[in-house]
């Protein structure tokens, strides 16, 4: 599986499509904290994390849209499906890959804590627990890229399909949605956004519930995407 | 050996395969002919596990392409029609990456013996058409494969490239069952020592090459009716 994701790896790096989306996703995440951290006065990361999800929702469907669209336009899908690899191996290969650049997109950002410690003593854990939850966000809002990106050969189809879901995702949780259901639906629907797990994160709060979502959201869009390749018709 | 029995595969309501059977011998030359359309690729697909026969049953081995896939393609060597290659790579980049896959140790070795030294650090969309084909062959070699299955290896080469590649599957005929597709019939007479002609996705003719010269086309338009 090391061949395979170091494969992916290459892929992205030898075009300016895999790696100019991490640069700017750095630049315009430092960018947003920074110009309103000294109008706002407030030496937190906490708006920097709740502004993180927004961001990722372009992000991550921007740099998971090619991993099978572009298999499947160029057909090296079929160069890959006659090697000997398992489907599930190959999933998983691109799935960490896509990981792997969303880990260095974000360490892109570890500037911000860094400058803050500077000016004012921040508090540690709630910022390891935020940066931990950004990785989970992450990585199911890939998982759910990547099985966008198994359904065409078209990458702005692929994009689209995921920006949409993640958004309607994100909007379960929000303030905006919650204030128009009643408070029975209320209950029922924000728990299924990943904004609403994620900002448990970011409070500094481990919550067990919101693992096991992450990880069962990951985990059902990567099954689904080994299904979709099995399929082969 | 290579069985399939009674394969069909629909895609939709059209019958891409329908009920064919034949089983291959060791040292097996098969030109694999027949018109666009005929049902060629998908047979070829259909062997290596990349497509789910709808009924029928197909062997590798003794082993089931869509069970045991991975298993089945450790033995066989594919270029698939109009060679797909991920462009951005460079030649060495993309053999060690089939290499790696396929467990081959001396992939430089047979990279040099289909004449790839010289373009090694290249980008592979840089490379010509015969070059490019010369990675797809190279890397279908990798791993030491018991059956070769070439859909239309000399498809868009010129004559010259053409000729090599007819001797290099002769060669490799001595030691390996070969499936090949073709559109040049006179190539199928040039190498095939078995034809299969498909139309329609039926088989029309399993058997010996004709040994009279112009023999194959003969047969190809005796068996294939517009």
């Amino acid at each position: 599986m090391k061949n395979l994701i170091k494969k992916e790896l290459n892929s992205y790096l030898n075009t300016p499509l895999g790696y100019i989306p991490t640069i700017l996703f750095g630049i315009f995440a430092n960018f947003f904290f920074v110009k309103d951290l000294f109008i706002t006065g407030s030496a937190s990361l906490r708006s920097f994390f709740l502004l993180l999800p927004w961001f990722l929702l372009i992000f991550v469907p921007g740099q998971a849209m090619r991993s099978f669209s572009e298999e499947k336009r160029a057909n090296t899908i079929e160069v890959l499906l006659t090697l000997p690899y398992q489907e599930t191996q190959i999933v998983l290969a691109k799935f960490l890959a896509n990981l792997i650049l969303f880990f260095i997109a974000l360490s892109l950002t570890l500037s911000l804590p860094l400058s803050l410690s500077f000016l004012t003593k921040i508090y540690l854990p709630e910022v390891l627990v935020s940066y931990l939850g950004a990785l989970f966000l992450g990585a199911s809002f890939s998982s759910l890229s990547l099985f966008f990106s198994s359904q065409t050969k078209n990458q702005v189809v692929s994009f689209l399909s995921s920006v949409v879901s993640l958004f309607f995702l994100l909007l379960l949780g929000s303030d905006f949605f919650a204030s128009l259901l009643p408070k029975n639906l209320q209950e029922f629907f924000v728990p299924l956004s990943p904004l609403y797990h994620f900002q448990n994160f970011v409070k500094g709060i481990l919550d067990f519930r919101s693992l096991f979502y992450f990880f069962s959201f990951t985990f059902l869009f990567l099954f689904l995407t080994v299904l979709e390749l099995e399929k082969r018709n | 050996m290579i069985i399939l029995s009674s394969v069909s595969k629909f895609f939709g309501q059209k019958k891409a395969v329908d009920n064919i059977s034949f089983k291959t011998k060791e040292g097996e030359i098969i030109g694999f002919l027949g018109p666009n359309g005929a049902g060629k690729t998908t047979t070829m697909r259909l062997i290596l596990g990349y497509l789910k026969p709808d009924f029928g049953k197909i062997s590798v081995s003794g082993l089931d392409p869509v069970e045991q896939r991975v298993e089945v393609l450790k033995q066989v060597g594919y270029l698939p029609e109009n060679n797909p290659l991920y462009q951005e790579m460079k030649v060495f980049e993309y053999l060690e990456f089939i290499a790696l896959a396929k467990n081959e140790k001396n992939w430089q070795e047979i990279a040099k013996e289909v004449g790839l030294s010289s373009v090694f650090n290249k980008k592979i969309e840089e490379l010509s058409f015969g070059f490019k084909q010369r990675v797809g062959l190279a890397a279908s070699l990798f791993g030491n494969p018991k059956y070769l299955i070439l859909d239309e290896p000399t498809s868009g080469l010129d004559p010259l490239e053409q000729e090599k590649i007819r001797n290099l599957i002769k060669k490799l005929g001595q030691k390996k069952t070969i499936i090949f597709s073709t559109h040049i019939l006179s190539e199928a007479e040039k190498v095939a020592n078995r034809l299969i002609i498909i139309q329609n996705g039926q088989i029309v003719y399993d058997g010996k090459k004709p040994k009279e010269k112009g023999g194959v086309e003969k047969l190809f338009k005796k068996k294939v009716k517009n």
